[in-house]
């Protein structure tokens, strides 16, 4: 990973729908995955860690995620090694942080974990082929989900409640287990929902349409003001989990 | 001192003393203390006339302190109809009263009273049913006079902030009464998940007013007790300040507190709403300083508001001998209590009140209110004795007083059982309607269901709470008992109305209805209450009925000879409470869509324009040289070099063993054979055979086709891919892609050269790659999908992305082509170019009934193969005659106008086709376009009628297109 410097998220080929916006609230990006993530915030007199436990949101869409769709998808993954369970709208934790959320009986959507590496989808990526001529094996197809799905996470204590404001699916703790994901609509607009806590800390992410991230932003910029909820960068959820 | 007229305390509960708050009403400089309704401070400061009424502009006041009622409506700056009785005041808000002419002391609207003859019940229907000219003078008057407040039309309007806020319940409880709170706690300790709904500023209801023993002490201990036990319960959310406005289907609740409407969705609910208390008929009832007894024991106790300082009390209840002693603590004298039992109980309450010295005038009533100057507030009232049900004897005393308090009986607020479609029955030993059957998940507590007695609702609570918590899945142990004397009988007068020969005695508040209205419209033929309710509009008014729906039913009842039995109160719909627009609208979600490339085109000084729920840019310039611009880019992209940005463009990636098969039958022309790495048309027909979307198909590999679709049709194209494998189980697997793919079109004769400086892992020679070509290559060191395909008619190649890297894609095209003047280009070119070509747009060029046949485009239909979605249906109009076909044409006269869309095509008179598009090209400088026209005409050079605007004819030209470059050298150089 580059250094933090007042690196232009422009300067790379891979770039979040709002790096606009995070650039003007003041973030400190710093390069992953090919595209500028932002880290901190460090005009911030509260810390970020604190504002996150409250009401914090971030924009992870430059982390590594994809996917895999078809028949054969699951087989395929758990003999790569992944621990997927038989339920759908679950999403499960892989031994490296990442998350396999499985959307249906033959789609998974993969999350990396906070650090970014990419090792388990590039992995992935890199070894699902095109099928040599002849009897062909059931193992689903990749999904370009990196790119069709803006990835932003909403955190604290404030969250659940942050949500029912945008969205109609009861997200609160009591009701919506860790590793729960909702397929439902926020601000009017499909998206997917998974609770994934940080640490202790109370903790969605959100999935939806990358055409649309700056909108979706915006509505959620506008639901978490009224927590004192404010923009936070990737080094404090990462704080979190420790 | 916030008004001469204030209470200490410890009245006023619900004000802060040590926080004045001033505002201004009609003007005046007005101060009251937060907490202070806006009618609290206005009768405060002694301030009683608030409102005017609706028809006769008769002063109006308080009525119930509950926001039941329109007497209080007034404009609170630039929002109109605010209830006074329910909106706190806040620092600088300008208050005015409404619906007066002239000035709000000196209406000279009032006068109206005096032609009340000449505006009888049933107005409308007699004045315009066969008189419908009289409607062009009455209609700027009634105009004038309907609304009540004002919109400033010339206001600069924003949208104040609504949202919405879903939550979750296992039990809603609807009302923090009594009976609410003990639901709550029963529901709450069974184990549910327990939302408590309430109007008031705090949970309590009649507890914080209302005198259930004579030393006052009993409400107050049970509320703090109730309250106390409710804080301590983690499961039971509180929400005060709240309204419930309907109960619909699984327990859809909306409530609305302040500027946001939750959206409150719940196993089971408890309607523990109470009741409304309901007013007498008497002459002059609706003047100010006439209230109900509760409405004055909300003002004393929450306010510590002395509404009057002699009262007379209407009572026929204990109730109202509660609100004597009350009065008498607030240190306001009680003339009298004329109560219309001839009998009146002795019991605590009452022997209280003779102990205390008051007058009860038992077996009587309130013939007639007397009022002062401009009827601004009562001076005193004539009590007269009851000879039977709604006549008075003669006789009877007149009292000095300037305040009478209503306490005759009441009426369940049963709007939210309605709305849920609980079935009533008249009791007649209460004289009230109770819910006879309730639906499912959905109980009754407290006074709502007849519970009045202050131990009664409160063990009607906890046995509905413990029902409900038990019908969402919780409670254990045995079922509380439902009380055994519900105290409700001897609370409710069964004819509390007092008609008077000189009328003003009014039934509906609201809409200015007087007794006699009523019987007149009875007699007009409308006797049965909801046919009523319409003629009179009797309960149509803001309050929908709260109190004056009762009575008509008993004066409906009673003119008819019907029994109240068969008989029901009108229909109460919701909302039970006016809601705002604001409310219903909330926080506007309006999803937009931005391709990467998005910010680009805004620095570049695009016009953007919506295409679904896309942006993209129509041209690259100022609005006042739209034209010129178009012209620019059109000939950038036929001279040079062009860029578009087609992110939108749908699509789709199908994979799979069966994928060729798959296309086969989703499109009109044949894959199987289609080469890797090659790119064909697709045109896709619905089962009637009607065009639906057109596109490309890419071979990537022989399991793997990447197919684009419109902008507009791709989620309709994916939802039929889906829908048709489903019933097919072809090995194929569907994605919809377009999102995740940003893309370009690089157009024009340079547009090989500058690819070449980018493209890596790919032979971009004409031999190497074809027109309809494909490749995956990089472009700029991006992974990219390139395609050569010509929909403008020139060199070009299509390059598409990963979405989170086509900004870069752009900007390293845009730095490529710098040399060779590359120049962006939007839809409007884009437009003119594919028409000077004579591509087709599907929904613009075809419509919901184009046929292939119609749009001439057999060559896209595959003959040899067994199926496609929609073959049958085109088999079939091969065989039948044309009715119109789809022609490219240019004008006779080229100097005429050129037509425009939609302009029709006439064969005589004959209406035959319609412009699809046309546009003056640039390229070939004269007009061009297609246009469905009669099957006779649609050879070249055939000439037909095109009715332009002003309704003149032109003349077209059937034209063979392509116009431009007809052998299509260009686009595959």
């Amino acid at each position: 990973m580059a250094s933090l410097t007042n690196l232009d998220p422009a300067t790379l080929k891979r770039r979040s729908f709002i790096y606009r916006k995070l650039a003007a609230a003041g973030a400190e990006f710093a390069e992953l995955n090919g595209g500028a993530v932002a880290m901190r915030y460090p005009a911030r007199a509260e810390s970020e860690a604190v504002t996150a436990r409250r009401m914090g949101l971030a924009d992870l869409s430059v982390l590594p995620h994809g996917g895999f769709k078809g028949r054969g998808t699951v087989e395929w993954l758990t003999a790569q090694g992944l621990a997927i369970g038989a339920d759908s709208n679950k999403a499960y934790a892989q031994s490296g942080g990442e998350l396999a959320a499985r959307l249906a009986p033959t789609e998974i959507f993969l999350l990396d974990s906070l650090q970014g590496t990419g090792h388990l989808i590039g992995k992935l990526n890199a070894t699902w082929q095109w099928s040599p001529s002849g009897p062909r094996p059931q193992q689903g197809y990749p999904m370009p989900r990196q790119d069709s799905h803006a990835w932003f996470m909403a955190t604290g204590e404030k969250s659940a409640e942050m949500f029912s404001k945008i969205c109609g699916v009861d997200l609160r703790p009591r009701h919506c287990p860790v590793g729960t994901i909702a397929q439902t609509s926020v601000a009017k607009m499909n998206a997917i929902v998974i609770r994934a806590d940080l640490g202790g800390t109370l903790a969605y992410h959100l999935l939806a349409d990358i055409a649309s991230a700056e909108y979706l932003w915006t509505c959620m910029e506008d639901a978490v003001a009224e927590y004192d909820g404010r923009i936070v960068g990737l080094a404090a959820l990462r704080s979190l989990q420790s | 001192m916030a008004g001469m007229y204030r209470l200490s305390a410890p009245f006023g509960a619900w004000i802060d003393r040590g926080k004045p708050v001033a505002f201004t009403f009609e003007g005046k400089h007005i101060e009251g203390f937060e907490g202070d309704t806006i009618a609290s401070a206005l009768l405060a400061n002694g301030q009683t006339m608030i409102s005017r009424s609706f028809k006769y502009h008769r002063p109006r006041s308080a009525l119930t302190m509950a926001g039941q009622d329109s007497n209080t409506l007034v404009q609170v700056g630039d929002e109109p109809n605010c209830l006074a009785d329910k909106r706190r005041i806040e620092p600088g808000l300008k208050i005015e009263g409404q619906n007066y002419v002239g000035s709000f002391e000196d209406d000279k609207g009032r006068f109206t009273e005096l032609v009340e003859r000449f505006l009888p019940v049933g107005f409308y229907y007699k004045s315009f049913h066969e008189k419908k000219s009289s409607w062009t003078a009455w209609e700027p008057i009634i105009r004038r006079m309907a609304g009540l407040g004002k919109a400033d039309l010339e206001a600069d309007f924003h949208h104040s902030y609504y949202d919405k806020q879903y939550l979750f319940a296992d039990v809603a409880v609807i009302g923090g009464g009594p009976a609410g709170m003990a639901a709550a706690l029963s529901a709450a300790e069974g184990g549910a998940e327990v939302v408590l709904v309430d109007e008031g500023a705090e949970i309590g209801g009649s507890l914080w007013y209302a005198r259930f023993n004579v030393d006052g002490t009993h409400g107050s201990l049970t509320r703090a007790e109730l309250e106390s036990a409710i804080e301590a319960k983690r499961n039971i959310h509180v929400l005060n300040e709240a309204v419930c406005t309907g109960l619909f289907a699984d327990n859809w609740l909306p409530v609305i507190k302040g500027n946001r409407l939750h959206k409150l969705r719940a196993k089971s609910v408890v309607v523990a709403t109470g009741s409304i208390e309901q007013p007498a008929v008497f002459r002059n009832n609706d003047l100010p300083g006439v209230m109900f007894a509760s409405a004055a024991q909300r003002l004393v106790r929450l306010y510590g508001v002395r509404p009057g300082s002699r009262a007379i009390i209407l009572a026929a209840n204990d109730d109202g001998y509660g609100a004597a002693l009350e009065m008498l603590d607030a240190g306001i004298s009680v003339a009298a209590i004329v109560d219309l039992r001839r009998a009146v109980p002795a019991n605590e309450m009452t022997q209280a009140v003779r102990r205390a010295g008051i007058d009860v005038i038992a077996g009587h009533a309130i013939k007639e209110a007397l009022a002062g100057p401009g009827k601004m507030r009562i001076t005193g009232a004539v009590a007269a004795p009851i000879a039977g049900d709604g006549k008075l004897g003669d006789g009877g005393r007149s009292l000095d007083c300037d305040l009478i308090l209503m306490a005759v009986g009441y009426s369940p607020a049963a709007h939210l059982l309605h709305h849920a479609g609980t079935k009533f029955a008249y009791d007649e030993a209460s004289h009230m309607y109770r819910p006879e059957t309730l639906p499912p998940h959905v109980f009754a507590a407290g006074s709502v269901n007849q519970a009045y007695a202050l131990d009664a609702a409160l063990a009607d609570g906890k046995r509905a709470g413990w029902l409900a918590a038990r019908d969402a899945g919780h409670a254990g142990g045995a079922e509380p008992a439902a009380p055994v004397d519900l105290g409700c009988e001897g609370v409710t007068h069964p004819w509390p109305i007092f008609p008077h020969e000189k009328g003003m005695d009014f039934v509906d508040f609201d809409e200015d209805l007087k007794y006699k209205d009523l019987i007149n419209g009875i007699a007009d033929g409308y006797d049965n209450v909801e046919l009523l309710k319409r003629y009179s509009t009797v309960g149509m008014g803001p309050s929908q009925g709260k109190h004056s729906a009762v009575a008509a039913v008993r004066i409906v009842a009673r003119e008819t000879g019907e029994s109240l039995h068969r008989m029901s109160v009108t229909t109460q719909r919701p909302p039970y409470t006016p809601e705002k627009f604001g409310h219903m609208a909330g926080r506007v979600f309006e999803p937009e869509r931005r391709t990467a490339m998005h910010h680009r085109h805004l620095e570049l000084g695009a016009q953007m324009m919506p295409a679904g729920l896309w942006w993209r840019p129509a041209f690259y310039g100022s609005k006042s040289e739209r034209d010129k611009t178009i012209r620019e880019e059109v000939q950038a992209v036929r001279t040079c070099v062009g860029l578009i940005d087609v992110s939108t463009l749908g699509g789709l990636d199908v994979r799979g063993p069966d994928a060729a098969e798959f296309l086969n039958r989703m499109y009109t022309f044949a894959y199987a054979k289609q080469q890797v790495g090659r790119c064909r048309y697709v045109l896709m027909t619905d089962n009637a055979g009607v065009i639906t979307d057109d596109g490309v198909a890419v071979r990537f590999h022989d399991e793997h086709f990447y197919v684009t679709a419109t902008t507009s049709g791709v989620d309709a194209v994916y939802r039929q891919m889906l829908w048709w494998n489903a019933q097919w189980r072809l090995d194929v697997d569907v994605a919809n892609v377009t999102a995740a793919y940003a893309g370009v079109n690089i157009a024009g004769p340079k547009s090989r050269e500058i690819m070449k400086r980018v493209c890596s892992g790919v032979d971009l020679s004409a031999a190497a790659f074809p027109y309809m070509g494909a490749a995956i290559a990089e472009v700029a060191g991006i992974p990219a999908r390139i395609m050569r395909v010509g929909f403008v008619g020139e060199l070009g190649y299509e390059v598409h992305v990963p979405a989170s890297q086509g900004e870069a894609l752009w900007d390293a095209l845009m730095a490529a082509g710098g040399l060779e003047g590359i120049r962006p280009f939007g839809v409007e070119a884009q437009r003119v170019l594919r028409l000077e070509k004579g591509h087709i747009i599907v929904s613009q060029d075809t419509d919901g009934l184009t046929s292939v046949w119609e749009a001439d485009m057999a060559w896209a239909v595959a003959k040899s193969k067994p199926f496609f979605v929609g073959g049958r249906s085109a088999e079939i109009q091969a065989r039948k005659p044309l009715t119109r076909k789809l022609v490219g044409f240019t004008l006779a006269n080229d100097s005429d106008p050129c037509p425009e869309e939609c302009h029709l095509v006439l064969k005589g008179e004959e209406i035959v086709g319609r412009v699809t598009s046309a546009v003056r090209s640039p390229s070939l400088n004269k007009v061009v376009g297609l246009a469905y026209v009669h099957p006779s005409d649609g050879e070249p050079g055939k000439l037909f009628d095109i009715k332009i605007d002003g309704g003149r004819r032109i003349k077209g030209v059937v034209t063979k297109y392509p116009f431009y470059d007809p052998d299509n050298k260009r686009q595959e150089m």
